[in-house]
């Protein structure tokens, strides 16, 4: 149906439909749901922490410090150790990663080796960096680093052999010479990739830095999650989980935006 | 069929001698010797399979030849010296640049100064109506319109050659049409010397200054045909039909 919008412009616009309002409401009553699951398993045993006691140990704990760390503290210890492995692991991942994927003789060189390392999880690697580095920010920081940076180079790597002949073809034609092939064409094709698996490598960095900090931290949100568990205190394991997975999807959405702004071309597919 | 002489002073620009090709021991080209003129309009025709794209593959040196030469200007062909352009079948624009970056490509590549890239650009864009899409992706523009800038970005190179490989292959006889003016213009105002594969006779008719046509494998060069019909031709008129007639009959293979 032709309207006329509010600023007096005529054409066809798009309504709101019982379809649109479906999907606004539908994660919220996922929530929903969720909450209902809490607040029911929570009602049948008393040693599952219920809403509201959980709530307010949330408040206690923005009050009262856990080791002389304010409740923000931790979390910021989480992400400068997320942050510094992460910036480290994108400089040496996509590094390395265009080093295998470029050069067919690196990769046979380093393929093996890098392959018979990536299934390793980055927690397996805790004793022996212990024993080396002790249980200083270093180690924990380089666990978080071996788990970030796998997939980087994976992508980096996939990204750049699955470069379309095209264009390949088209930097030949006006005569790129290699290095111009590979950051004029090559590298720009395989953006979307190398982005794709930095995102993959947050979420991975930050499962692991929390694992990491389980085993031996004073700070961290993963520390309060083992300072809970030996404290008997559920409540504050809960108001720890929670600030997990909040901050974990908020990681994703900023990886999100980052995507959009380094590839625009991806958003108009 | 009538053929007038016109005095055409240009000096040659390519020159083919002898060019011949196999691939072990299967014969594709045989013996193909012809000049191009400096802004001369070329067509190249020829029945299916008969070696067009090997030609022009050995026109921009991605093979190299079993024997003979390709000069341009008196120079053996070479990539690194001479500036050859091609325009490929299917899109080509690279797809995370903007239309304009697209047109900046080539130039960046040859490293030219950034005030005479800038003055390329503004003018092809300008030339083409690109203008409004200057901002705009590959991918939000419509087939054609991605041809356009392929072809602009050819054409910015203003190179020593253009080769065209059936650039039109994929597109409808409206957008045909469309762009073989297109591509008129731009040869006109730029003045590049132009070779066109095409399989498609009135295109070659239309847009031509010369048309060669290929024998069957191994091709060798069966009549190198002058089409001296004024621009902008009619498709309807009885010379250009009778020419077209003329090509038809002669790369008929059965």
């Amino acid at each position: 149906m032709v309207r006329t919008d509010k600023n007096g412009q005529k054409g066809e616009f798009k309504k709101t439909t019982p379809k649109d309002i479906v999907y606004f409401i539908l994660p919220f009553v996922s929530i929903g749901f969720l909450l209902l699951l809490w607040y029911r398993v929570s009602s049948i045993t008393s040693l599952f922490p219920g809403m509201v006691q959980t709530y307010e140990r949330f408040l206690l704990l923005l009050e009262k410090p856990i080791m002389r760390v304010p409740f923000y503290g931790h979390i910021l210890a989480s992400l400068k150790r997320v942050v510094i492995a992460l910036l480290a692991a994108i400089v040496v991942g996509i590094a390395f990663g265009t080093l295998i994927g470029w050069n067919k003789k690196c990769d046979s060189f380093f393929g093996t080796v890098f392959n018979f390392i990536r299934p390793i999880p980055p927690l397996a690697w805790i004793p022996l960096i212990t024993i080396t580095f002790g249980i200083g920010e270093f180690p924990k920081i380089l666990i978080v680093f071996i788990g970030a940076v796998i997939p980087i180079v994976l992508n980096t790597r996939a990204g750049l052999l699955s470069v379309e002949q095209i264009y390949l073809d088209v930097g030949q034609l006006f005569d790129a010479n290699r290095w111009q092939m590979l950051w004029e064409v090559a590298m720009p094709c395989a953006t979307p990739a190398i982005v794709a698996g930095i995102k993959t490598a947050t979420s991975a960095a930050w499962m692991v830095v929390l694992a990491a900090e389980m085993l031996g931290a004073k700070s961290g949100v993963g520390f309060l999650v083992t300072r809970g568990m030996d404290a008997n205190d559920m409540p504050l394991v809960l108001v720890a989980m929670i600030t997990i997975g909040v901050i974990g999807a908020l990681l994703g959405v900023i990886t999100s935006l980052i995507e959009r702004l380094i590839c625009p071309w991806m958003r108009i597919k | 069929m009538k053929s007038e002489t016109v005095i055409d002073n240009r000096p040659v620009k390519v020159q083919v001698s002898h060019l011949t090709k196999y691939f072990g021991s299967l014969h594709v080209l045989d013996d193909v010797s012809f000049d191009i003129k400096k802004g001369e309009f070329v067509c190249v025709v020829g029945p299916t399979g008969c070696g067009k794209t090997t030609f022009l593959n050995l026109l921009t040196k991605i093979y190299e030849p079993s024997e003979g030469e390709l000069r341009i200007d008196g120079e053996l062909a070479d990539p690194k010296k001479h500036n050859l352009a091609f325009v490929f079948q299917e899109p080509s624009a690279l797809p995370w640049l903007t239309v304009e970056d697209n047109l900046r490509f080539g130039l960046k590549i040859k490293k030219l100064p950034k005030e005479e890239i800038e003055r390329r650009v503004d003018r092809i864009l300008k030339l083409l109506g690109l203008e409004e899409f200057r901002k705009a992706y590959p991918g939000q523009l419509s087939t054609s319109t991605e041809q356009r800038v392929i072809i602009g970005r050819a054409f910015a190179m203003e190179p020593d050659l253009l080769l065209m490989d059936e650039p039109y292959g994929q597109m409808d006889i409206k957008l045909r049409f469309y762009l073989e003016d297109e591509v008129l213009r731009l040869w006109r105002e730029i003045g590049t010397t132009v070779v066109f594969i095409t399989h498609n006779i009135e295109e070659a008719v239309y847009l031509s200054e010369k048309v060669l046509i290929l024998s069957n494998k191994p091709a060798t060069i069966k009549e190198e045909l002058k089409n001296n019909l004024p621009y902008p031709r009619d498709i309807a008129s009885r010379e250009f039909v009778e020419m077209r007639k003329h090509i038809t009959e002669q790369i008929k293979w059965w």
